[in-house]
């Protein structure tokens, strides 16, 4: 039996999408009142629910405390019923470790933590259902979900992942095209500056095409950053307007 | 752009998941007609006056075949006549499901710019895309939903004056199409109409009604289990899954491979047309085993289906009892019965038409040239014509009340015997993809004029001033090697080894790149050659001819004048060839002591260094063996063999190829150290030593005594075997040792260990030499590309499973280009011996068997095999002695290396299958010799074919 | 026992006027406010490639040089004379650790708090060895800011009788922004209960004490059973409170009163189902602008 055909003759992908074109993107800002921010994104089929406590004084161990910014402490996670096959997910495996280093790693680079030294930032994000993409997911609503605690960044971060077919770039992959043998990367961009904040990829790929691909992902990124925009704006509106 | 979306649901066996995925809905996929105005399509396809001449549509429209059609009919649609064709996608992907060699036919037709046929992405429209409705079927669904996109087209075409005709053969369809009021007509309705080419009638491929009008009413077979009851089956144990191989000798015996978990595979026996049920050769099938006390053995009876003279429908029970009788002797092997088939794997089959008795009857049996199909009836009109002829018939079924299976003509390949006719089979029938190239394919050439840029001189290291020659036997065009030498100012020599630098035209992924993958080596037959790139390729700009600037990839070594290498470089570059030699001129240049040039001095160096390499080789075991290659005088007009000629070998041949063989090792330890997971490799496994039992037995009753302990040993032994007053004894034990060996194969250095090659003696090997004509050296040639930072990689060449399924494609083609050339060395044989008549010639034994003795004449390098047993007369007595071995015929004793005389003649009694035939006149055995020379060819054969 | 169960319904998104959607003076992080070097750059902003960029998405505002911008929700920022609620975390040396709302946990000094015995009385080893004897974890306070930290964390003071451990009640967490500053947080409402409308967002309901005990110094805590009648104005309130934050309303004594009154024809906790929160918050808005105007 033949493989799937990621892209086809005419241009399209197996959901029907031409190889730049994102997935349709939905968020919410502001989903819990008990948390200091919290976000919810669709992209596609994947779900995360992000959530931010902070700034607040470190819990635990003290001594993990930096006298001259936050600490960003973040836990990525998947519900047991995220994918096709039912399972349970023990907090701490290596893969939602990996994640949430990622994630981490990802924010100090765009939150002015140096603005709260000695207390900690906490960003829980978890995964409801997965469909290729969870880190971009992931770092999209939890950029809300920072936005929406008042926490300041230098810009939103948005990620993107795109891989890499028969000479093409494609951009948001989905699970199928994830699984479908393509080499992806990851990438996380802070998009007024163009600053990368993180670039991930674990396949092979010469690096005469990273360029390409990582044009790619960046224009991919600008497009997320155009929705969390408008999601932004439509909330601050919501928001202010209210209160007059 | 509008996106939308809905959730397509799918379970997948090993319980129950539900598997959500998007679908995007689009409004911006084009109608690709000319006509239309309301699309904002940049280019089209389709054609506004779409006119296919017929006289049941006499007005523009598009066709759009639906999915069967597309399956059966391919060989109709691929007639340039049909033009304008619509394909949806669904139809697209249902083919791509079902039958891999359809798709890809499709994929070139629609690459085809002449044919106009437009890809309508219907599953991603808006207006055409339809979800599975409850209680419906996928396969009802797809045809709802090229019925919903036919309808679509045809409103959205109305306007513009077109027509739209949906294709189907089923009647349902149809019938539900014409409620919609859809155009729609059978397939076979719509070509009987078409006036422009009457004879793509014949091409159709017979629908289910026609197939019930053939078919008496009895029953003849079981009918198959459908698909998910033949799953559950082989998941409980109670069915295996296995390949069909039906045998050679018996049309009612087949073997079943089944491929158990790990290295243990078992084989179930087939008996009987009933319990083979309708199965065909290379089909993928389930069968159930029989029970213990109907296990039998494999008969030794040898039962063709002469059918010709039998009725169709004949009672086959005689015959089967007498296969049952012969079976019941012995202990029972595991026996069963085919109960459904999980794939058919049938292609097209080259073979001959027997015509029908009945004169007017357009319904004929033919037999296939591989005994092991079953004869197909086919439906044709043009019967008178094609006696006679090689044809090729596709089969499109077997109904459960048919005694053979149903297919359809597709092509002639000529009349039979005839050269051209026999080449087109024996390279079908050994599986050579030999087409022309396809557009798509062609389409990735470089445009010409070509000529080397700027940007090319950048990245290559400029050798245009070295004398660089290259040395090649006589009237060859793909000349992919080319060589030099030259005295450093230290004193050292630099040699430079420089190969046509394919890969830079051949990029991974294209088309073309996939059809060389896919063809994997060029076949070289006698007089002719199937290439594996284009000619442009092949002949022209790879082709490293003298005095022209071309391409290279060059490998470089500093040597010491003991040929011991100081400095390995590789390089891509651009070289000027100053000569292309042949063997012959270049040998005749270096026994010339007067020639001073340039050119002649590199030689001479080359050869020395040559000499060196060789000498070491040889001292580290490599192996010198023999086998008898022929080479045909061929008439330069009538292109028929006048001349045999065995292969004379100069110092010049293993000059080159002790170079060759020296660049290839130093590319593959180079690949090998860069890409340790993913280099392609070339090894040649040490045989197991059961293997030399028949070299040593014949050596020992010669009294030679022959060592195998190792490669060097075998070497050693064999040069100082020799027998007085019997000066060929030596070539023939190295022949004998020959077939000793295993076959060399590539490999992935990631999947295996053992990267040994015992012939060369090397720890390590590969292709590079010859990329015009091996694809392995494609593949090493960008493995190297990328090891020196000239090229890019491509996840496939790093993927170790990828590549390892690409060698053994190469593995599959390289055994079949062989076969494929020795069956055309021995067609050519047959010609030769034709135009001669019958010859005496003398000969030696080569191989004792029980019931023959294989001959070999050295004169011709031919090989046969002498009967002495046979069916239809009482033969003479045989002993058979293994230990010797000897075969004791009467009162005369056969051993290895005996010198005989045998008459040579050609048979063709049987037009499919003609052969040489030997027989003895010397020594005179009584009733088993025959006398002299020149008696008529029909009474010396002991046996006529059974 | 009937419960009231309902699925998750679109929430209706306000009509926003044209004017309202484009305001300028909303920015997203990253939006650059101005390029003019002459602003001062204050909260929610920062400086890249010299021009005045917003980190946080809020609205924009200027006194005179200074640029701020405020988000719409945060966590509380505390200056000096805040009157907060906070929750006792930790006992150390010396002092209390108090959480706030802010980013940093608060500090109440064991110097900064009334003992009992009167404010000349000397704290001696003892009273540190019987500080939790005061105030222990979970304790709730009243305190007002006495200082700001340069990390940012307060350090409060509960030098007034009106400060101190907090007895029965209930608290409310709320969003500091909604709470409006006003000269006095402590409010007896005429419906007979009071509350502490802390600056941090934390607000407490409570009974409305018939005389302050003097000399527990705010640290004696009544466990007399409070009326029925008095709790259930209590939890009226609350969900008042919840009200108007979930539809952002300022919150002050009139604010709270008005929206009181407006509950009225409701009970207690049906005021939580969205339909009757909007109508009760619509009508404490006409209210107020009635006064207003």
């Amino acid at each position: 039996m033949a493989g799937l055909e990621l892209l086809s003759d005419q241009g399209y992908r197996l959901d029907g999408r031409k190889a730049t074109e994102l997935r349709k993107v939905q968020a919410r800002m502001g989903v819990f009142a008990q948390a200091d921010g919290s976000a919810y994104l669709e992209q596609g089929n994947t779900k995360a629910l992000a959530v931010v406590y902070g700034p607040h004084e470190i819990r635990g161990a003290r001594s993990r405390a930096l006298h001259d910014r936050a600490i960003i402490n973040c836990q990525y996670s998947m519900a047991t019923f995220s994918t096709a096959e039912r399972k349970r997910r023990p907090h701490g495996d290596r893969k939602s470790t990996e994640m949430s280093l990622h994630l981490k790693q990802t924010f100090e680079a765009a939150v002015l933590t140096q603005l709260y030294p000695r207390s900690q930032i906490d960003i829980y994000v978890k995964i409801l259902q997965s469909d290729g993409g969870n880190y971009s997911v992931c770092v999209n609503a939890a950029t809300l979900a920072v936005i929406d605690a008042g926490i300041p960044m230098r810009d939103y971060v948005c990620a993107c992942t795109v891989g890499f077919v028969d000479e093409t770039s494609l951009a948001d992959l989905c699970y199928a095209e994830e699984s479908g043998g393509v080499s992806s990367l990851a990438l996380a961009l802070l998009p007024r500056g163009g600053q990368i904040a993180l670039v991930q990829m674990d396949a092979r790929l010469h690096q005469d095409h990273l360029d390409t691909l990582i044009e790619a992902a960046m224009t991919a990124c600008k497009g997320v950053s155009k929705v969390l925009d408008q999601v932004v704006r439509q909330h601050l509106q919501e928001g202010s307007t209210l209160r007059e | 752009m509008l996106k939308s979306k809905t959730f397509v649901k799918k379970t997948r066996a090993g319980g129950v998941m539900k598997i959500v995925r998007e679908h995007y809905l689009r409004d911006d996929i084009w109608c690709g007609s000319e006509a239309c105005r309301e699309c904002k399509q940049e280019s089209t396809v389709l054609q506004a006056d779409a006119c296919i001449e017929s006289n049941l549509c006499p007005y523009p429209h598009y066709v759009v075949p639906d999915t069967n059609v597309v399956l059966h009919q391919i060989d109709v649609l691929e007639d340039p006549v049909i033009r304008n064709v619509i394909i949806l996608q669904t139809v697209l992907q249902e083919v791509r499901h079902r039958s891999a060699p359809v798709y890809k036919r499709l994929k070139d037709m629609i690459q085809a710019k002449e044919k106009l046929v437009y890809t309508f992405t219907n599953e991603h429209h808006r207006e055409t895309y339809i979800e599975r409705e409850q209680g419906e079927s996928a396969n009802d669904r797809n045809d709802r939903a090229i019925r919903v996109a036919v309808k679509w087209y045809s409103q959205h075409l109305k306007a513009d004056g077109l027509k739209v005709v949906l294709l189907t053969d089923d009647q349902g369809n149809k019938e539900k199409a014409e409620e919609n009021s859809l155009v729609v007509y059978k397939f076979d309705e719509y070509v009987k109409n078409l006036t422009a080419n009457p004879e793509l009638v014949d091409r159709l491929a017979l629908s289910k009604d026609d197939k019930a009008e053939i078919i008496s009413s009895k029953v003849l077979f079981p009918e198959h289990l459908p698909l998910s009851k033949i799953q559950s089956g082989i998941k409980s144990g109670t069915f295996l899954q296995g390949t069909f191989k039906a045998s050679r000798d018996n049309y009612l015996e087949a073997t079943v491979f089944v491929q158990g978990d790990g290295a243990e595979s078992t084989e179930v026996l087939i008996q009987g047309l009933q319990n083979l049920n309708r199965a065909v050769h290379q089909d993928v099938v389930a069968v159930q085993l029989l029970p213990r006390n109907q296990w039998v053995s494999p008969s030794s009876v040898v039962l063709q289906d002469d059918g010709a003279a039998k009725d169709d429908d004949m009672d086959e029970d005689e015959e089967e009892k007498a296969l049952r009788i012969s079976a019941a002797e012995a202990a029972g092997k595991p026996t069963g019965k085919i109960v459904g088939i999980i794939k058919r794997n049938w292609r097209p089959f080259c073979g001959m038409l027997n015509v029908s008795q009945i004169k007017e009857s357009t319904r004929h049996l033919f037999t296939p040239a591989d005994r092991r199909i079953p004869r197909i009836r086919i439906e044709t009109r043009q019967a008178s014509t094609l006696v006679g002829q090689r044809i090729m018939v596709a089969i499109d079924g077997w109904p459960k009340n048919s005694r053979y299976p149903n297919g359809h003509f597709v092509r002639s390949l000529g009349s039979a015997g005839e050269k051209g006719t026999e080449e087109a089979v024996l390279l079908l029938e050994h599986d050579v993809p030999h087409q022309a190239f396809s557009q798509n394919v062609l389409s990735f050439l470089p445009k010409m004029p070509w000529g080397i840029t700027p940007e090319d001189m950048v990245k290559r290291q400029d050798l245009r001033h070295l004398t660089v020659c290259s040395v090649d036997p006589p009237g060859c065009t793909d000349i992919d090697d080319a060589l030099h030498c030259r005295e450093l100012e230290n004193g050292n020599l630099e040699v430079g080894v420089h190969i046509a630098d394919v890969s830079h035209f051949i990029r991974p992924g294209n088309a073309l790149d996939k059809e060389a993958a896919n063809r994997g080596t060029t076949v070289y037959l006698c007089g002719k050659r199937i290439d594996m790139v284009p000619e442009l390729l092949s002949s022209n700009l790879c082709s490293l001819r003298s005095n022209v600037e071309r391409l290279a990839f060059s490998c470089i070594w500093e040597m010491n004048h003991n040929a011991e290498i100081l400095k390995t470089q590789f390089t891509k570059s651009v070289i000027n060839s100053k000569a292309s030699l042949t063997y012959a001129e270049a040998q005749m240049r270096i026994d010339d002591t007067n020639k001073k040039d340039d050119i002649t001095e590199s030689l001479r160096g080359l050869n020395k260094l040559a000499k060196i390499l060789k000498r070491k080789r040889i001292e580290n075991g490599a192996l010198t063996l023999s086998s008898l290659e022929v080479r045909f005088h061929i008439d330069s007009e009538t292109h028929d063999p006048i001349d045999l000629q065995t292969k004379e070998l100069m110092e010049t041949n293993s000059m080159v190829e002790e170079f060759m063989l020296l660049a290839n090792i130093s590319v593959a330890q180079k690949i090998y150290d860069e890409f340790p997971d993913c280099a392609l490799l070339r090894k040649h496994p040490a045989p197991p030593p059961s293997n030399y039992d028949i070299l040593l037995k014949a050596a020992k009753s010669m009294n030679v005594e022959i060592h195998t302990d190792s490669a060097k040993a075998l070497a050693d032994s064999l040069d100082v075997a020799k027998v007085d007053g019997f000066s060929y004894f030596n070539t023939l034990l190295r022949i004998l040792a020959t077939r000793c060996m295993m076959q060399a194969v590539y490999f992935c250095s990631g999947m295996d260990s053992d990267f040994h090659h015992y012939g060369l003696a090397s720890p390590i090997y590969t292709h590079f030499t010859s990329p015009i004509r091996r694809y392995a050296d494609i593949i090493v040639h960008r493995l190297l590309a990328v090891a020196i930072g000239a090229d890019i990689t491509y996840p496939d060449l790093m993927d170790k499973h990828k590549q390892s399924a690409l060698c053994n494609n190469l593995n599959y083609r390289h055994k079949m280009s062989q076969y494929a050339q020795r069956a055309s060395v021995a067609f050519h044989t047959q010609l030769f011996f034709k135009s001669r008549g019958i010859l005496n010639e003398e000969g030696f034994v080569l191989f004792v068997r029980k019931n023959a003795i294989i001959v070999l004449i050295p004169k011709f390098g031919l090989e046969g095999t002498v009967f002495f047993d046979s069916k239809d007369k009482a033969g003479p007595s045989l002993v058979f002695d293994e230990e010797g071995p000897t075969l004791k015929v009467e009162q005369t004793t056969f051993h290895i290396f005996d010198k005989v005389k045998v008459t040579i003649s050609l048979d063709d009694s049987n037009i499919q299958h003609q052969k040489i035939r030997m027989a003895l006149t010397e020594p005179v055995i009584p009733g088993v010799s025959v006398a002299a020379p020149d008696v008529e060819p029909q009474a010396k054969k002991p046996k006529v074919d059974h | 026992m009937a419960l009231d169960m309902r699925l998750p319904t679109v929430r209706k998104t306000v009509s926003l006027s044209a004017s309202a959607f484009d305001r300028k003076d909303l920015v997203v992080p990253g939006d650059i406010i101005t390029s003019d070097t002459g602003f001062m750059r204050g909260h929610g902003t920062y400086v890249d490639e010299e021009k005045l960029t917003a980190s946080v998405a809020g609205e924009v505002q200027r006194v005179d040089k200074l640029i701020c911008v405020r988000p719409l929700k945060t966590r509380f920022n505390g200056e000096v004379g805040d009157v907060v609620v906070g929750r006792i975390t930790e006992v150390q040396q010396k002092r209390w650790k108090v959480e706030t709302n802010s980013r940093l946990d608060s500090v109440l000094l064991l110097s900064s708090v009334n003992l009992p015995g009167g404010e000349l009385r000397r704290r001696s080893a003892e009273d540190e060895l019987t500080m939790r004897e005061y105030l222990q974890e979970g304790d709730l306070i009243s305190a007002e800011v006495q200082s700001v930290f340069s990390d940012g964390a307060l350090s409060l003071h509960t030098r007034s009788l009106k400060y101190g451990k907090l007895g029965q009640g209930v608290l409310v967490q709320i969003s500091p922004s909604l709470i409006k500053r006003q000269k006095s947080h402590f409010h007896n409402l005429p419906c007979g209960a009071s509350v502490i409308l802390g600056n941090n967002g934390f607000v407490w309901l409570y009974p409305t004490l018939g005389q302050q005990e003097e000399e527990a110094g705010g640290f004696y805590t009544s466990l007399e059973p409070v009326s029925l009648s008095d709790r259930e104005v209590i939890s009226r309130l609350r969900n008042c409170l919840l009200a108007l934050a979930a539809h952002k309303v300022l919150l002050y004594d009139t604010s709270v009163l008005y929206c009181y009154e407006s509950s009225l024809q409701h009970s207690v906790k049906d005021i939580l189902k969205p339909e009757v929160m909007e109508e009760i918050v619509m009508l404490t808005q006409q209210k107020l602008l009635e006064q207003e105007g």
